[in-house]
């Protein structure tokens, strides 16, 4: 058996790796890491206001995914116009997950919301693979191959469409939580649930929706990411799992945090594939977290700990 | 009363000892060894998580470096299937404790929440690292513990009454802590960190420690269940179910109690072995599983032994008195106590 | 006072516990104690199916090739003339889950044989379960070559072994002339223990006709973005792709090498490309697929191997649709009962150990092709096909004998989409 051979990086021999390549692996990062912002910015934004971890985020991605699945299918509804269907669905839902189960947590969140969440991401798997079964499946639209020249190498549309999307949703976020005034007792609520009880805000309503609002992105997520890889129920396991690092990374709660932490890891996996191994960059992704908490524990920009309740 | 009590724990470790011979039949010995197992496993899990409050999910990298440590040992040394892998146990849990250490300081610099995290990271390290090193691990293709020669009866019986050893191990190490000013420690840890440090406790020592305990036993268990089946895989090897089924069991039974991951492995184990291999329709499992969680979670939120303990005392002390607390049980009693939380239990 | 409740409910509970385990294995012994052993009742064949995890997706086609061989085989009389019943168990698709399954069938239900349970990382753990209480295993889906080196003596796998599934594939490219022959090919898997054997069974025979390696990508199996690895193999260059893939990743990498305009010579995929419309699909049509070869271990609709037409018409009769729905892993399961039915009928007897020897020194024939096995389990037999899409349709385009075109070289251009 012949043994394993050094990688070469093809027609370039052993001069290195060629430029081009490394452009673009960093545009497709931007590009791929906004959808990561997008589906990370609503897990972040859930701990920042009710210290929740909620797992089952990656499976909810893979439900909206397949909702504009099933709408484009059967229904041929185009996947972004099917978004007008998908996001409202997701953000119900979420509300009502909230007001079934998370109402009930009232100590030890931390602890338990990993398990309730993780609960519901089981219910919601076992149903899609009993739906759907375990085949893969990718949402398919005319621009999902269409591609456009750039730099060298042909850049797909729906990565462009999915980059638009991804800024266009998170500035309406923002403006959201920045310029409302329902983003008023969001943040208000983040900082300090009593006292923003104490001044009049309805915390428990603010929850419920900002759940909702964190569900719903997820709906977003799922029609890009469903739209760019193939995937099934299963694949929400390799995804919370980034998304964890994501949100860590990027400070737990702070969203500014989620889109920088989204985009710096994945600029920096997808250039690791690129120059060095695809195998290894799985692995730095993880170790890189690690690496950045040894120096700074509470990630690029979250809060100095001792949320006082 | 301590008599009885001792009484009923030694008639308990009786039927234990015993259980083989009772039910000779392999099928059941083998659900009772997966059960043992992860009684321990979900022992070791809590004396750490359960006692410190801080929850690891990623407790599986020492699952998996257990059973390497055992199949690479077996591979070097040259150790045929038999009772000789058993003795190497205590070594691989040693070396399973090795690991620990830089990965627990790792770890353990950060919050609660942040901590999960970093311990979900590293498992997926590990297994990374398990598919990625095939000169270790034999990567993919997997690596193959020696098969013992023993018959189709026997075969079950020395793993049986070797997960037991591990089991009760694991057990009276948790009640040596529980019971020790360590033990106090660390929950002190769990109920008010900075409190706990203020008071001169060594929060940073003290959690490494429970840590380092923990993945020994793990490692053990790991390597048990890898030289029971005959083989390993980086995804079965480092799996993320291992993490999820043990703390599920631990919040089950009761986190933070003795025997609540006793009683959560013994009802969930046997269970997750019944339903898997009986039932027919895809995604039904995970649907009954789930729901069962959700269930648990919200009608026991603190496991089975606390809420019964609790049960049993309010009855006890019903019939002692007849004051105006009798119609207050359960989780209004819980939240009546400081801080929403009971005090020690 | 204190101390005693947290006593008394620490037994309570312990007590609760016990007696529920009792009861639950009570229900689990006492709802499967068939006796198996009588002369004149019916041979019971135990496996377990992959309905959960990772493999589900192949455990219902492979559940439905066991059963049509079982009605098939009861309707002409049985097996030695005694009715054969089936006795399926879920596994979970882990190591851990079969190890309990088997247990279960051998020791709970007694069954008469076993047969294995699917794919490669499972083979092993059924096989030594089963090699304890002597029972032979036939299995068709564990060809890895890890299964093999086990030192297993009761493991029989009757498909086309992992390794020599692109051998025909690399003949055929190093057949063509010298001109047209590719000077350069990537290889990008999975990192999985049945695609590997593939790739470097292929590029060891390539490599030593002179084709050079310009890339070797192995991935992880829990990928969800594939694109990275694209990348690098169209960056190569190369003339030749060869792809260890499922069916996501085969999608993914065709796509990809769509998007960027990339067209080498050849492409072969381990698997996807003979999904069918799961494969077309999401690419888009089949035209997209037009000259992707895939190695098939030696079945097609239609193909007139043993038993094929009785198989091909009861399989329609009983589940409906084409010939062309039928998924390999049914035909699988379909050889794997031909075989054991054949030995059995060779020795008139059910005993494991005869049926061991008889299994090590015989050969066989089956929807997939002749098997004869070695020592070690193999089936040293079978012969890679090659298939290509060729104007919409997956044809045979090698061995000769079933050959429905030749094989269309180079590769024709992407279709604009």
């Amino acid at each position: 058996m012949v043994g394993p051979r050094r990688q070469t990086s093809g027609s370039h021999g052993q001069e290195g790796v060629p430029v081009t390549l490394i452009i673009e692996a960093v545009i497709l990062g931007i590009l791929t890491g906004s959808v990561y912002a997008l589906m990370s910015s609503g897990l972040t934004l859930i701990f920042g206001v009710m210290d929740i971890i909620n797992i089952a985020q990656g499976i909810l991605v893979i439900l909206g995914a397949y909702l504009s699945y099933t709408l484009e299918k059967y229904l041929h509804i185009d996947i972004m116009l099917g978004l007008l269907v998908t996001i409202p669905t997701l953000f119900l839902l979420g509300m009502g997950i909230e007001w079934a189960f998370m109402r009930r947590i009232r100590r030890d969140r931390v602890m338990i919301s990993i398990l309730v969440t993780f609960a519901v991401a089981l219910v919601i798997e076992g149903l899609l693979n009993f739906i759907f079964t375990a085949n893969y499946v990718q949402l398919q639209a005319p621009y999902v191959d269409a591609t456009i020249p750039v730099f060298g190498f042909y850049l797909p549309y729906i990565y462009v469409f999915a980059f638009i999307l991804s800024v266009v949703l998170l500035t309406l976020l923002y403006f959201l939580v920045y310029r409302t005034k329902f983003g008023f007792g969001l943040r208000a609520s983040m900082q300090d649930r009593t006292a923003a009880a104490l001044i009049g805000i309805d915390v428990e309503r603010v929850q419920t929706i900002t759940f909702g609002i964190g569900v719903a992105l997820a709906a977003a997520g799922g029609m890009v990411f469903g739209a760019t890889s193939p995937f099934n129920a299963a694949t929400s396991y390799d995804l919370i799992s980034r998304l964890l690092v994501i949100i860590v990374l990027g400070g737990m709660g702070s969203l500014r945090g989620a889109l920088f932490a989204s985009i710096g890891m994945l600029i920096i996996s997808d250039v690791t594939d690129v120059v060095w191994s695809p195998v290894w960059a799985s692995t730095v992704f993880f170790a890189l977290l690690i690496v950045l908490l040894l120096f700074r524990p509470r990630g690029l920009y979250g809060r100095l700990e001792g949320r006082k309740q | 009363m301590k008599k009885t009590r001792t009484l009923g724990l030694l008639a308990l470790l009786a039927v234990l000892l015993a259980f083989p011979l009772l039910f000779s039949d392999p099928a059941v010995t083998t659900i009772a060894i997966f059960t043992l197992l992860y009684a321990g496993a979900t022992t070791a899990w809590n004396l750490f998580s359960g006692y410190t409050g801080y929850v690891s999910l990623g407790h599986a990298v020492f699952y998996g470096v257990g059973g390497y440590a055992l199949a690479l040992l077996c591979k070097d040394w040259n150790i045929q299937g038999g009772y000789v892998p058993f003795l190497l146990l205590p070594l691989v849990g040693l070396i399973a404790s090795v690991f620990a250490i830089p990965l627990g300081w790792i770890a353990l610099r950060s919050s609660r929440h942040v901590f999960v995290v970093i311990t979900i990271a590293m498992f997926y390290i590990f297994q990374l690292l398990a598919y990625n090193l095939p000169g270790i691990t034999n990567g993919s293709a997997g690596i193959f513990l020696p098969s013992p020669p023993w018959d189709a009866g026997f075969f079950n019986t020395p793993f049986y009454y070797v997960s037991l050893t591990v089991l009760l191990l694991s057990v009276g190490v948790s009640w040596w802590v529980r019971n020790s000013k360590y033990g106090l420690g660390l929950l002190a840890i769990r109920d008010d960190e900075d409190r706990a440090l203020s008071l001169g406790v060594k929060t940073g020592v003290y959690k490494l420690v429970a840590y380092v305990i923990s993945a020994f036993f793990v490692g053990m268990i790991g390597a048990l269940v890898g030289y029971f089946i005959g083989s390993l895989y980086p995804p079965f090897a480092f799996t993320p179910v291992f993490d999820i089924t043990v703390a599920l069991m631990a919040f089950l039974g009761g986190v933070g109690t003795l025997a609540g991951p006793l009683v959560g492995a013994l009802l969930l184990a046997p269970l997750q072995q019944y339903l898997t291999v009986q039932l027919e329709i895809v995604g039904l499992d995970l649907i009954l599983f789930g729901a069962l969680l959700l269930a648990v979670i919200l009608l026991l939120p603190e496991g089975i032994v606390p809420t019964l303990r609790r049960w049993v005392k309010w009855t006890a002390s019903r019939s002692a008195r007849t004051g105006p607390r009798t119609d207050i049980k359960g989780k209004e009693e819980a939240l009546l106590v400081k801080g929403g939380r009971e005090g020690k239990r | 006072m204190v101390r005693s409740t947290v006593a008394i409910s620490k037994l309570f509970s312990a007590c609760i516990v016990i007696v529920l385990m009792l009861t639950i294995l009570e229900a689990c012994s006492s709802s499967s104690t068939t006796n198996n052993s009588t002369q004149a009742g019916p041979i019971v064949i135990g496996a377990s199916i992959a309905n959960s995890g990772d493999f589900s997706a192949d455990g219902k086609p492979t559940e439905q090739g066991y059963q049509l061989w079982a009605d098939t085989i009861n309707k002409q009389g049985g097996l030695l003339g005694r009715q054969v019943r089936l006795d399926l168990v879920n596994d979970n698709s882990t190591p851990e889950g079969v190890t309990t399954a088997y247990q279960k069938l051998i020791n709970v239900d007694h069954v008469n044989l076993v047969v294995g349970p699917f794919a490669d990382l499972t083979a092993v753990a059924a096989a030594k379960v089963a090699a304890r209480s002597g029972y032979a295993l036939v299995e068709g889906s564990g060809t890895a070559v890890a299964v093999f080196q086990q030192g297993l003596d009761n493991i029989f796998s009757v498909s086309l072994s992992a390794k020599n599934y692109m051998v025909s594939f690399a003949e055929y490219i190093l057949s063509l002339p010298a001109g047209q022959r590719p000077k350069t090919a990537a290889y990008a898997t999975q990192d999985d223990p049945f695609l590997i054997p593939q790739l470097d069974g292929a590029r060891a025979l390539l490599e030593h006709g002179g084709i050079k390696t310009v890339a070797y990508l192995k991935y992880p199996a829990e990928t969800s973005d594939y694109t990275p690895y694209a990348q690098r193999v169209i960056a190569s260059g190369a003339d030749l792709v060869l792809l260890g893939t499922f069916t996501p990743d085969s999608i993914a990498y065709v796509k990809a090498f769509k998007q960027q305009h990339y067209n080498p010579k050849a492409i072969i995929a381990a698997s996807g490309p003979d999904q069918g419309s799961q494969f077309t699909g999401p690419l888009g049509g089949t035209k997209v697929a037009e000259g992707i070869f895939v190695p098939n271990g030696g079945w097609f609709a239609g193909i007139s191997t043993y038993q094929n037409d009785q198989f091909q018409r009861d399989y329609i009769a009983k589940f409906g649709g084409t010939a062309a729905d039928i998924s390999s892993d049914t035909v699988q399961a379909y050889s794997v009962m031909q075989v054991l039915t054949q030995a059995v009928n060779k020795i008139h007897s059910i005993d494991n150990a005869k049926l061991k020897q008889e299994l090590h020194s015989d050969a066989f024939d089956t929807l997939q092709g002749p098997v004869k096995f070695a020592p070690d389990g193999e089936n040293t037999t079978a012969v890679a096909f090659l298939f290509q899409w060729q104007n919409g349709n997956l044809i045979p385009v090698y061995p000769q004998n079933h050959a429905q075109a030749n094989p269309e070289y180079p590769k024709a251009q992407w279709p604009s989409s």
